[in-house]
């Protein structure tokens, strides 16, 4: 493995091909990024009683989030302290306890070890069962959305989404919140966890090109975008925050991708939810939340508000993920709008999607080029927009004008660097300075 | 033509002329979209008031029956004649990079078990499938599951009415289910 200096350099926009391949470098990340970081687990609408939990994965690591009876929320990992087996085969669902299949060692909700079969006649009452507890996840929440991390020494989530969370808070802080709809899709990629990333903080350059088919048959606000002829930079901004999440926004664009009837209903309801907005967060923010989005929230969660898609790429070594997706609306929303964003949620970027398909290619093949190894040697170029970032009063981060840029993909390569290193957090970046 | 409608009791296997054509109609129509004639399939094949339809489910303990926050079933393709005609437009843009060059698609349809259904003229119609899609040098994919259709005939013409299609794969393990089942 290259020093990390090597790996990343001119502030994110050069990115060395290894980086995408190497097994190593996997390792390193699984360590320093995935065991550290925030990690999305699920949402409170998917677990909302007391026993309802969901299985999912933090890097390949298997754990469990489970609402427990006083409505908290408890995480751990899905391995019996026991012989080492899961103990829960399900994806999800209610339960009373998990009981492992081996030996029949049972954990209640919340994670407790309950239950050991022969404990008088085999242990003889000596098995200190308060120690075989699972292993504890830290579970946190931000407006509903329920995340994970293995490191108690991570700042509080709220501190960790850092400026993103002032941007966050443009849809979720609509009277009654969000919500997923699930359960999630799920399928297979046979790419780096750091394609997708990228490619939803900020690629809002391949839209117009790789998409170019759908938006001709989607029509709509982005259609003029197709083989990239038409664009202005005064059409949106793009974001990146020294916690190296991102996102680029479209301005008035959120219904952009919902074509036909769905597309009107979904309009008739922004723009008469919008005064209710612009009360709560401010003049600023309600132009956020009637724009179209592409965002992650690093390393590894990614949504486009307006389309709705809400997605996670699951690292499954340095050359696969598994994709969730969930569709994300307002719980506000009358339940037929809901199902119409979230049909059209199915058709755009779900696993039949017509975008979908597109990017699964992309992904795929820019991984895959790197298997040679002369290709490997070389880098790669992030250079869209350098130096043309700015600070803004109001605005947490770095703003560029344009949300065909690269600024927010260089924000997450610089976190990502920063975090190979092995800095603790409090060495990590508060702040970011525009590119020179 | 089949069994006159005088003699059709609902819940009831079809006939063996009904059955031959049920059988017809399937295997026209696989070989309808392997060789990409889409808008032929969706003229002449499918019903302008079709559903079309893939549901997932959670993997859950058979015990577990509880629907949980939002849903219990997402659905993968949740189409009318209108959404499937754009997924068909598409193919005609030029710009469908991912399916250029072509993708080879090749669709067994087996274990074809027809009942007449309680609307006159319709027929249920229960069938497995693989799909088999290889694309560009050595990428490939094998897909299983099966299909519950509705198929009904006017003018002397079976059509898709409806069709819920069902993977056994609960993770798809391919980048994408971009094909008809």
């Amino acid at each position: 493995m290259k020093p990390i200096n090597k790996l990343i350099q001119q502030d994110g926009a050069i990115q060395d091909r290894s980086i995408y391949w190497d097994e190593d470098i996997y390792q390193k990340e699984m360590e320093e990024i995935f065991a550290r970081c925030w990690l999305f687990l699920t949402h409170d609408s998917v677990i909302p009683e007391a026993g309802d939990y969901q299985v999912t994965t933090m890097g390949e690591d298997n754990v469990i989030v489970a609402r427990q009876k006083d409505g908290s929320l408890k995480g751990f990992v899905n391995s019996c302290t026991h012989r080492g087996n899961y103990v829960c085969f399900s994806e999800g669902g209610n339960a009373r306890s998990f009981v492992c299949p081996y030996h029949g060692w049972a954990f209640g909700i919340d994670g407790q070890l309950i239950d050991v079969p022969l404990e008088e006649q085999a242990y003889f009452n000596d098995i200190d069962k308060e120690s075989l507890a699972l292993k504890h996840v830290r579970i946190e929440s931000y407006k509903g959305f329920i995340f994970g991390t293995f490191d108690e020494e991570a700042p509080s989530l709220g501190d960790y989404l850092g400026g993103m969370a002032w941007y966050l808070d443009s849809f979720m802080d609509v009277p009654g919140g969000m919500e997923l709809i699930g359960p999630p899709m799920k399928s297979i990629l046979n790419c780096n966890w750091k394609n997708p990333s990228e490619n939803f903080i900020g690629d809002g350059y391949h839209v117009g090109w790789a998409h170019a088919s759908a938006l001709e048959i989607a029509g709509g606000a982005l259609a003029s975008m197709k083989g990239l002829n038409d664009y202005s930079p005064n059409s949106g901004l793009q974001v990146t925050v020294p916690e190296g999440h991102g996102f680029g926004v479209i301005w008035d664009a959120a219904a952009a991708l919902h074509p036909g009837p769905p597309g009107v209903a979904y309009q008739k309801w922004l723009d008469e939810r919008s005064p209710a907005v612009r009360n709560i967060v401010g003049e600023t923010r309600e132009k956020f939340y009637n724009g179209h989005w592409d965002a992650t929230i690093f390393p590894n969660c990614s949504f486009l508000y307006g389309t709705n898609t809400f997605k996670v790429w699951q690292p499954r070594g340095p050359r696969q993920i598994e994709v969730f997706t969930w569709t994300l609306v307002e719980k506000e929303m009358p339940e037929e709008l809901k199902q119409m964003i979230h049909s059209d949620n199915m058709l755009t970027f779900g696993t039949a999607g017509i975008l979908e398909s597109d990017d699964g290619e992309n992904f795929e093949n820019c991984t895959h080029s790197n298997k040679g190894y002369a290709t490997r040697q070389g880098t790669i170029y992030l250079g869209m927009g350098r130096g043309r970032e700015r600070t803004d009063p109001e605005m947490p981060g770095l703003v560029s004008d344009g949300w065909v840029n690269e600024s927010s993909t260089r924000g997450m390569y610089r976190r990502w660097a920063e975090l190979m290193e092995g800095k603790s957090w409090d060495e990590l970046s508060k702040t970011t300075k525009v590119s020179k | 033509m089949g069994a006159d409608n005088n003699q059709i009791v609902a819940g009831q296997y079809v006939d063996h002329n009904t059955h031959f054509e049920i059988n017809q109609f399937l295997t026209r129509e696989a070989r309808a979209l392997d060789e990409e004639r889409y808008h032929e399939w969706l003229e002449k094949m499918v019903a302008e008031d079709v559903i079309y339809q893939l549901p997932t489910e959670e993997v859950r303990y058979r015990r577990d029956k509880k629907v949980i926050g939002t849903s219990q079933t997402t659905y993968l393709y949740n189409d009318n004649y209108d959404v499937l005609g754009m997924r068909v437009a598409r193919f005609d843009t030029g710009l469908l990079w991912a399916e250029d060059p072509p993708v080879r698609i090749r669709r067994y349809i087996t274990n074809v078990d027809a009942q007449w259904s309680d609307t006159p003229d319709e027929v249920t119609v229960y069938s497995n499938f693989i799909v088999y899609r290889s694309r560009g040098q050595r990428d490939d994919s094998t897909m299983y599951g099966k299909r519950l259709d509705t198929l009904r005939r006017a003018d002397g013409y079976w059509k898709l009415a409806k069709r819920v299609i069902t993977l056994d794969q609960r993770v798809i393990l391919d980048k994408n289910i971009h094909c008809f089942f």
